[in-house]
């Protein structure tokens, strides 16, 4: 276990390094673009041996213990982030934007007990694994769509617009980020599928209105309609902006709000 | 800047009479959409009840969606548009036809014993086919683990049941394998506990055999106890189930099993009594053999024949929206368009 922290403990240090530099690069005007990447590289590579160590060392994957959900979504957030922030190179700068919500979730991370959960016999099955695998390709878009919109907000409210001066319009900013939702729409509604196929399995009904599948389905249909939102009206980039925030809220706060109020058997963490 | 009235309905206006047109409107579906939040959200509030809240917007979804694939001509011109929608409405028509036929329920089976062909609890649809009948299996036993801490681990029941064609099978159902049988689905649950066997010896006529199901266990280890009422006798007897024994030990692995050494309290009126297996008391009426301790399982019963084709109206519905974004995005390439 104390090799597992380690690992983590370096992994988040090269994360906060990493974006600390981005934050800078935006705000001095500097691109040290490799430099960041780099080091996303490496931050992910200890964060995955730190979660393979656990996985080998407990027999099953990072979705039991709050310590091991956020975790693993700090990993799978970062990963999706650093394959948008190498094949979009226009959109780097954005880093300055998500890096700072990574770090409330690392700093969540630390203050969680990496203490070992019970697997039940519920949670025994690949379609469990499915169905958290597109939740996370799901969150990921969101949240590289989150980092288009905070630009935008950032332009609307006059804060630091010279330094966002290198990045794209906000027209273009906004059309990425529309179609990061459209790819978080369908990865969601396969995280619901796989759901609803290991909640028939285990618990013998395939939707129950549990409070995580309430608030899932809320999810959706929210995005659902940011995107027949921007099919009718066309809206300004600053209310796709807005719409985007208000997914990911939403989805943040299902995905690592419901579990502290759900009784239910599907609680998220456990 | 947002389209204008006019431009929106330029853009909007498609085949068929006005009225159809403003049925078939995206604002009434963002409306509708808006509609369905407010109703999801005031049935989660409302503690799961009033199934009008989600019933309403989705039936009035089902209207706009049908008149806009009618009305608007862009349906016709993308594909996968047409498909994904067209799979939405099979998706809204077999969830409101599952509703109608469905059926869901627990029994309790006890170890050795067979399915009673009725269900403790129920909820069914009013159009279900009541086929429960047919089903015939018994369990003959079954095993739970249980870790360090007490926490629960695999479920196993041994079942024997007679097939669609009458055959008999033997196999073994737990977690994540249900017993499907004449497209009921039984679930082995969390519920189960000890069961006692009685002989009723009447004084005239046949004895008759009987269980008694106590509490759940270890849910409601300290209330043993249940009340019933032995076939032709007139009063309720009270039946305790006492033992010492630590049955699941949360300091070591354990399995889920009857305790060694028991014996069951019995009272009626002012009367106690003290049974071990193979005593038989002797009761106004008749008399009560106690024939041992075994087990009983809960289990969820399920039918709903819909789950199947809702699997494949929900991933063509999904595959389809894939395909459109797909045409959508790869016809104009961010990246290239802003190298342009």
């Amino acid at each position: 276990m104390e090799r597992e922290l380690l690992l983590l403990w370096i992994a988040i240090g090269t994360y906060v390094l990493c974006g600390t530099i981005a934050i800078f690069a935006v705000i001095l005007g500097k691109r040290p673009e490799r430099t960041v990447l780099g080091l996303l590289v490496v931050g992910l590579l200890l964060h995955g041996g730190s979660i393979l160590l656990r996985w080998l060392r407990l027999d099953h994957g990072p979705y039991l213990t709050m310590f091991e959900i956020l975790s693993s979504n700090v990993f799978s957030l970062l990963l999706f982030y650093a394959i948008a922030y190498w094949r979009y190179r226009p959109i780097r700068p954005t880093a300055a934007i998500i890096m700072p919500l990574m770090f409330v979730m690392m700093a969540w991370l630390v203050l969680s007990s990496p203490g070992e959960g019970h697997l039940p016999p519920t949670y025994d099955t690949t379609w469990l694994v499915i169905h958290i695998l597109f939740g996370k390709v799901f969150l990921g878009s969101v949240l590289v769509a989150v980092g288009m919109a905070g630009i935008i907000m950032l332009r609307h409210f006059n804060i630091a617009t010279e330094k966002l001066a290198r990045l794209p319009e906000n027209h273009r900013l906004d059309d990425l980020a529309y179609r990061f939702m459209a790819l978080g729409l369908i990865f969601d509604t396969l995280m619901l599928i796989a759901g609803a196929i290991w909640a028939q399995d285990a618990w013998g009904r395939y939707w129950a209105w549990d409070p995580l599948e309430t608030w899932s389905f809320l999810t959706w249909l929210t995005m659902a309609i940011a995107l027949h939102l921007r099919v009718t009206y066309r809206p300004l980039p600053l209310r796709g902006a807005v719409m985007v925030m208000t997914v990911f809220v939403l989805a943040f706060l299902t995905f690592f709000g419901v579990p502290f109020i759900s009784t239910a058997p599907h609680q998220g963490a456990v | 800047m947002m389209l204008s009235m006019a431009q929106h309905a330029a853009k909007t206006i498609g085949h068929g009479p006005l009225w159809l047109q403003r049925l078939a409107s995206l604002k009434v579906t963002l409306l509708l959409l808006l509609l369905l939040v407010t109703g999801v959200t005031a049935y989660y509030f409302n503690g799961r009840q009033g199934q009008l809240l989600l019933a309403t917007p989705l039936l009035l979804l089902t209207v706009n969606l049908l008149a806009a694939i009618v009305v608007h001509p862009r349906f016709r011109h993308h594909p996968p548009l047409l498909v994904f929608h067209l799979a939405l409405l099979a998706l809204l028509g077999l969830v409101t036809i599952g509703r109608l036929t469905y059926l869901e329920g627990q029994v309790e089976v006890t170890s050795g014993g067979a399915f009673p062909g009725t269900l403790h609890h129920n909820n069914a649809g009013p159009l279900h086919d009541w086929r429960l009948g047919q089903v015939q299996f018994r369990l003959e036993q079954f095993s739970i683990d249980y870790d360090i801490g007490g926490n629960r681990g695999k479920t196993r029941c041994l079942v024997h049941w007679l097939d669609e064609e009458g055959r008999r099978r033997q196999g073994t159902v737990g977690d994540h394998h249900p017993l499907v049988l004449h497209g009921y689905r039984f679930y082995t649950t969390h519920n189960k506990g000890f069961a006692a066997d009685f002989l009723w010896h009447p004084e005239s006529g046949e004895a008759e055999q009987g269980t008694v199901h106590f509490p759940a266990y270890p849910g409601h280890k300290h209330r043993q106890a249940m009340e019933w009422q032995p076939p032709g006798y007139n009063e309720r007897l009270w039946t305790q189930l006492d033992f010492d024994e630590t049955i699941i030990d949360p300091e070591e692995p354990s399995q889920f099993r009857p305790p060694r050494e028991h014996h069951l309290i019995v009272r009626y009126g002012e009367h106690r009594h003290e049974l071990r297996p193979g005593e038989r008391l002797a009761l106004p009426g008749g008399t009560l053999e106690y024939r041992g301790l075994t087990t009983w399982m809960g289990f969820k019963v399920r039918s709903d024949w819909t789950m199947p084709w809702l699997l494949a109206a929900v991933l063509v519905a999904v595959l389809s929206l894939g395909w459109h974004y797909w045409r959508k995005f790869a016809s104009k390439p961010w990246l290239e368009e802003e190298s342009n």
